[in-house]
């Protein structure tokens, strides 16, 4: 579903991505790990189109897509949401949904009619709301959510354009114990045949959701497997230095 | 994103009312004023939806407006063709110009989206000053109005002219709110609230911004017509970027982002530029030190205050109200 092909990044002298050849089945859940600095977020940027890689490419349901712009490779089915909220801040829960479902369903640019109040607009609301636990907030204001809702929110906004490759940036990042073991059952629960790419760095999340997990140490890839390999390689253990038996 | 509040329909009432009292009852004088408001209302709704629900803060809307006089008065006069029809072009035009503006400009941000749409505005004015066609310093006349005797409308009457811009004025910005309520509204007001966001979502962000910034031009086009047909005379002072940066005081001074506030700048800044320039020339001294207030004030605009100050209070009186009449009515029932 996902393929990229020894992609490559420099940033003047420091290599951020070395040879990056990552291959994702349909359905397939994979998780990177890496410390501070290894590339991952790059990575990310690279897959969307925010940056452009050196050299490589990548490819999205048997397409080469390196030459396309973040937008037409949003509508071909390459989703994200960031590690920072980059909401709406201004608008409702609903309203957030709506924005993204809108430009899925083509409504985003007519000039007749209101986008929000298409059934077929609020039906992806709807569901989206519901998969990510976000109905007791859908007429709040997102200044009015708290920050681990608006965790979920920012992964709602990326569901609701129905992609084939969700790429989560640190979906956990910054929310408490609690919120996260809700966040390893939201994920849990997205429906099996989407592919997703995900950042983290909670552990228990990573061995909990991953079918795959690989690692990025300078930019390149160190290791690629199940997470129970995962678990006995020394090799992690020196990059993580001992945090592997805590996780 | 565009909503209706009760002091929003309330406001609007106020100003219709007072509208439609100046039309039926004034004299020549207050009526050419009150048409020069309805005009400007126009113009400053046009640059409210880019700059207010968009962030495209233009200073060539002045230009887009000539644009619209300009080619009304050719096609109407040389070209020989019907006023209505000569409408038609110009807004056409006046559009299709803006959606390119929009296009180009679209990348930029901040201050150089003010200073691109800056340059587009000057090289419009310096065109129409210097091309011999369109008569240079001394502009343009012999412009005539539209013909509605068909229908028993007679526009060379400063009254009916008053009706008919205002009712122009209704429907524009009928249009301005379907405009932000449609899909490509939202996305409009989407991209102004994160524009990367909406770009990652697969929203072809250049082009929503530029339709918008058409559709906005068209508008400024229209009072462009309106204007030519008002003083029956054009030149080039009405594209110079001070028509343009008139226009953005106005909207500021009335409230950004929220299309009934400029309607309230409007008038309140064509009734005090001939208030206080009957008192002292330097009226532009007061209404400097207005705006100067106004900004200090960090409230959005004169309008914005008044939503501040009474807004929230009316609506929760409006709900209180509604909730205690219901609760009367379920008793009754009991």
């Amino acid at each position: 579903m996902l393929k990229t092909r020894e992609l490559d990044k420099k940033f003047g002298a420091v290599h951020v991505t070395r040879q990056v050849s990552l291959k994702l089945e349909r359905g397939e859940r994979r998780v990177i790990l890496g410390p501070n600095g290894a590339g991952k977020t790059t990575l990310f940027n690279q897959l969307v189109g925010e940056l452009t890689p050196d050299s490589g490419s990548v490819h999205l349901a048997g397409e080469d897509v390196t030459s396309l712009t973040v937008a037409q490779r949003a509508r071909r089915g390459l989703s994200r949401s960031y590690q920072k909220n980059t909401l709406f801040d201004g608008l409702t829960v609903e309203e957030n949904l709506g924005l993204a479902a809108a430009v899925h369903t083509g409504h985003a640019t007519r000039l007749w009619g209101d986008s929000l109040a298409r059934p077929e607009v609020r039906e992806i609301v709807q569901e989206v709301a519901e998969q990510v636990n976000l109905m007791p907030f859908i007429h709040a204001k997102v200044s009015e959510i708290s920050y681990g809702v608006r965790r979920q929110l920012e992964v709602g906004v990326a569901l609701a354009t129905r992609p084939l490759v969700l790429l989560m940036d640190e979906p956990t990042s910054g929310v408490g114990p609690e919120m996260s073991k809700a966040f390893h059952d939201l994920l849990n629960n997205l429906p099996r045949d989407l592919t997703m790419l995900i950042i983290e760095h909670d552990m228990d999340l990573a061995f909990d959701v991953a079918d795959t997990i690989t690692v990025l140490n300078y930019g390149e890839v160190v290791f690629d497997g199940a997470p129970n390999e995962a678990r006995g390689s020394s090799l992690l253990r020196e990059i993580y230095l001992g945090s592997w038996e805590d996780a | 994103m565009f909503r209706h509040t009760t002091l929003r329909y309330a406001t609007l009432a106020l100003l219709l009312a007072g509208a439609l009292f100046q039309a039926l009852t004034a004299g020549y004088f207050g009526l050419e004023i009150l048409t020069e408001i309805l005009i400007l209302a126009m113009l400053v709704l046009a640059l409210d939806i880019v700059a207010g629900f968009g962030g495209m803060v233009s200073l060539c809307h002045g230009a887009l407006m000539g644009v619209g006089a300009y080619a009304f008065t050719i096609l109407s006069t040389s070209a020989g063709i019907a006023p209505p029809i000569a409408m038609g072009g110009a807004v056409a035009l006046s559009g299709a110009i803006a959606w390119i503006i929009g296009a180009i400009c679209s990348r930029s941000h901040g201050i150089y989206f003010i200073m691109a749409t800056l340059a587009f505005g000057q090289m419009a004015y310096s065109y129409v000053f210097e091309a011999p066609i369109f008569g240079g310093d001394d502009g343009l006349s012999g412009i005539r109005r539209l013909d509605l005797s068909l229908i028993g409308l007679n526009l060379n009457d400063s009254r009916t002219f008053a009706l008919f811009c205002l009712v122009l004025l209704g429907a524009v910005y009928g249009a301005a709110v379907l405009i932000l309520r449609s899909g490509l509204g939202r996305s409009f007001s989407g991209v102004m609230h994160n524009e990367q966001r909406m770009r990652a979502l697969g929203l072809t962000v250049w082009r929503v911004k530029a339709d918008v910034f058409g559709l906005s031009g068209m508008i400024a086009g229209l009072a462009g017509t309106l204007a030519a047909q008002h003083i029956m005379y054009i030149s080039p002072g009405l594209l110079t970027w001070t028509v343009s940066g008139e226009a953005l005081v106005v909207v500021i001074l009335g409230g950004l982002g929220t299309l009934v506030g400029p309607l309230v700048g409007a008038a309140a800044f064509v009734v005090l530029k001939h208030e206080i320039s009957g008192i002292t020339p330097y009226w532009h001294l007061a209404v400097g030190l207005i705006l100067i207030g106004v900004v200090m004030s960090r409230s959005n605009g004169i309008f914005g205050w008044i939503e501040k100050r009474w807004g929230a209070r009316l609506d929760r009186r409006l709900a209180d109200a509604t909730r205690s009449q219901d609760q009367k009515e379920v008793t009754t029932d009991a």
